[in-house]
């Protein structure tokens, strides 16, 4: 799993059976200084509770359409966890 | 399997039911030798490690699920052990025992 920051929404009306009423949101994935690293990506909230510049931790491949209800759906990457908090051990920080 | 670091936790209230009351540990990866690889996973902690020591990281689905004994479960990442040593002295033209991957003296007491 990685950390992201919750950047946008996505609405799509026509889409894959079993992917209705299921919310997507634009992640931008970061590094564990919270910096941007990569591309970003589409996520489905799998929390229900995930909103725009909200740091959330994410799941991709096959495992993300696990944390959907119905879990044979087309769905790479999705939103699992709202962080809290990020502790760092001293010493780790770069 | 991956080598890692602890380096940190991560704490969530709202999360997926299949992460309440487990540990998210943030881990830098590392190559054999125990220099940092470049990046980090966030893996659920099946074996009490604690920050600063050195793991072994399983990053498939369909085995993590069956470690935690879950059927449906959108998790793919654990640490699994607790590296004591990583010797490469088998492999000719590799740098001997690798010095940095000795994991420091146990800084919390095991947990269940």
């Amino acid at each position: 799993m990685q950390l992201g920051r919750v950047i946008g929404t996505v609405v799509a009306t026509v889409k894959s059976p079993g992917l209705e009423g299921v919310k997507f949101l634009v992640v931008q994935p970061l590094d564990r200084q919270l910096r941007p690293v990569g591309g970003q990506v589409v996520a489905a909230d799998a929390v229900h509770m995930a909103g725009p510049g909200e740091l959330v931790y994410i799941v991709a491949a096959r495992e993300a359409a696990q944390a959907m209800p119905e879990p044979f759906v087309p769905v790479d990457h999705a939103i699992v966890g709202i962080v809290d908090a990020l502790s760092i051990l001293p010493g780790a920080e770069p | 399997m991956k080598l890692g670091r602890v380096v940190g936790t991560v704490t969530s209230t709202i999360n997926s039911p299949a992460f309440d009351d487990r540990t998210l540990l943030l881990c830098d990866l590392l190559e054999s030798s125990g220099e940092p690889a470049g990046g980090y996973v966030i893996a659920v902690d099946t074996v009490g490690a604690g920050a600063g020591e050195t793991v072994l990281i399983l990053d498939e689905g369909n085995s993590a699920r069956q470690v935690l004994g879950l059927a449906q479960a959108p998790v793919r990442t654990l640490v699994v052990g607790i590296v004591d040593n990583v010797d490469l002295e088998a492999v000719e033209g590799v740098a001997k025992r690798g010095p940095a991957v000795g994991t420091p003296r146990r800084r919390h007491p095991k947990r269940a």
